[in-house]
């Protein structure tokens, strides 16, 4: 699974979860990631008027030229923290997506393309379940190349508030190794 | 090159126009204007104040312009319509201000998170009353930056609240820009005032000082500001005069984009977020071999009617997408004067256009329309 999938041009990634679970904050990490890998991106966020709960989802749209839309219709890489948001949104991605889904989500009707990831549970064996949005980044660009480690952290660096710098770079750390190291439930 | 936000982009295109002055009243999806100035300018030696509500913060704003500052405020729909008022006064007492609204669906609270484009009327005819109107809207990040900069120059030109309309993608979009550093707190100094030179009327804006005593009052008055007397025919000639001074510079003012309008059977007509949309539709069309372009407003009003009138005479149709239920399409339809069909799709759930239903749309206005050429033996 891992090497089976070839980013297209443009390159569209949606991130959905709940409100508070750094939805958001982790689509403008892949964004200045990419950036720094010197692509053109947009980022774009929705989220419903509570500060928390909620459906929160964010899109960041990748591409070697000037980009035109910038939200994603059909994702081409999906991350999915919420069981709300992925009765929302799972099926609304492309043929050859990479979907990633937080493994403690029950779902009735996955779809083959669908990888189960333990996301939250590693992000509370970091003992901040906070951090899954960064895990799953971690997942998320080990399969997808949607941006260099490098620049991950780096945009890690620039955009997570020091106090939670450590916690979440071992959690950057950890969701590349749920890729490189283990198997998964697919 | 950075990770910039369509309202940071505001904030830093205001400082660039000279921006010493804000006044508001938080609400989504606009806040992050304030917040960012609500630090910014107390660290630069500009004022920032949060008001009680919106008509308190335009008022604000004018006194603040008619102080010697460069004011702004930012707001959503509900807020913007209880601006309306002032912005009324502040045309009638010719104050340089610039009024930016982030469109959110309405009418009303509505959702206070989602897009629209459902203000643009509002913009123009919001207030009661005549006045001249300058509203200008952006497409990505780096417009918002130049637009609001380009709002403060045209606020002090042709002493008018200038109005921005942004909304709720575009205030919360980032985008990978290159923009100019923000420059430091400028240093204003009052120009020379010809002596006995009249508060209004076609003169520059001089906001009080020392020596000079202005009567402002939103009572129709004179060039000296009286509003005893029969004074109305001097009143609207100030109101024409202004209208005149938007008509002489159109062509520096009307900005638009044409874009693969060249050989155009058929054109888009759109403007802020949507324009996005419609360049992506541009583009999946082309590539099926129908020739299309867009036509995309930067400013609203004045309406660039001389632009959509030369186009209506060489294509066969055009079509407006618009966030409303039908708002741009009505002045669009009357600068086309029949010359050609003007075809509207709207929406007002808070949702964008998708690419693939305004190429839809452009490739069923195409078929039917070979169908009829073929009827009547026309190419």
């Amino acid at each position: 699974m891992p090497n089976q999938f070839s980013s297209p041009d443009p390159l569209g990634i949606r991130l959905s979860g709940r409100g508070g679970q750094g939805i958001i904050l982790g689509g403008v990490i892949i964004a200045q990631a990419a950036m720094y890998d010197g692509l053109f991106v947009v980022h774009t966020q929705s989220y419903g008027p509570e500060a928390r709960l909620g459906s929160s989802k964010s899109e960041v749209v990748v591409s070697h030229f000037e980009i035109s839309f910038p939200e994603v219709v059909n994702a081409d890489v999906f991350l999915c923290l919420s069981r709300e948001a992925y009765l929302k949104y799972h099926r609304h991605v492309s043929t050859s997506a990479v979907s990633i889904i937080d493994d403690l989500i029950a779902t009735e009707d996955s779809l083959p393309n669908e990888i189960f990831l333990p996301l939250r549970r590693t992000a509370r064996s970091l003992n901040n379940e906070m951090t899954a949005n960064i895990v799953g980044i971690g997942a998320l660009i080990a399969l997808a190349h949607a941006a260099q480690p490098v620049s991950v952290e780096k945009a890690i660096r620039e955009w997570v508030k020091p106090q939670f710098l450590d916690v979440n770079l071992m959690a950057l750390e950890a969701g590349l190794s749920l890729i490189h190291h283990k198997s998964v439930r697919g | 090159m950075k990770l910039v936000q369509g309202n940071e982009a505001a904030v830093m295109g205001a400082l660039a126009g000279g921006l010493d002055f804000y006044a508001g009243y938080p609400i989504t999806p606009a806040t992050e204007i304030m917040e960012q100035l609500s630090r910014i300018l107390p660290s630069r030696g500009g004022v920032f104040i949060q008001m009680e509500d919106e008509l308190a913060a335009l008022g604000a704003v004018i006194g603040a312009a008619w102080g010697g500052m460069r004011a702004m405020t930012a707001t959503s729909g509900p807020g913007f319509s209880l601006m309306q008022e002032h912005i009324g006064y502040a045309a009638m007492t010719q104050t340089p201000c610039v009024v930016i609204d982030s469109q959110r669906i309405g009418p009303s609270t509505g959702q206070p998170t989602m897009p629209a484009q459902g203000d643009v009327m509002q913009a123009r005819w919001g207030s009661h009353g005549d006045r001249a109107a300058l509203v200008l809207t952006a497409s990505s990040v780096k417009d918002v930056f130049d637009m609001t900069r380009q709002a403060f120059i045209w606020a002090q030109d042709y002493r008018l609240p200038v109005i921005v309309l942004l909304d709720a993608v575009l205030s919360h979009m980032r985008e990978n820009v290159e923009l100019p550093p923000v420059p430091g707190p400028m240093t204003r100094q009052n120009a020379q005032i010809p002596e006995n030179q009249p508060p209004f009327g076609s003169h520059p804006f001089q906001p009080f000082s020392d020596s000079t005593r202005t009567i402002v009052s939103g009572l129709s008055h004179d060039e000296d500001g009286m509003t005893q007397g029969s004074i109305g025919h001097q009143a609207e000639q100030i109101i024409r005069n202004q209208m005149a001074d938007l008509d002489r510079d159109y062509s520096q003012i009307v900005q638009y984009r044409r874009y693969q309008l060249d050989d155009a059977k058929w054109a888009i007509v759109a403007y802020g977020i949507t324009a996005r949309a419609a360049r992506a539709a541009v583009h999946l069309l082309r590539e099926s071999g129908i020739r299309v372009g867009l036509l995309e407003l930067m400013t609203l009003w004045p309406f660039p009617e001389k632009t959509v009138q030369e186009m209506a005479h060489v294509v066969h149709g055009l079509l407006i997408p618009e966030l409303n239920l039908g708002q741009i399409v009505l002045p669009l339809k009357a600068a086309v004067c029949g010359l050609t069909p003007v075809f509207f799709m709207g929406r007002a759930d808070g949702e964008l256009f998708q690419p693939e239903e305004i190429a839809e749309r452009i490739v069923r206005l195409d078929q039917k329309d070979v169908g009829v050429s073929t009827l009547i033996g026309r190419d």
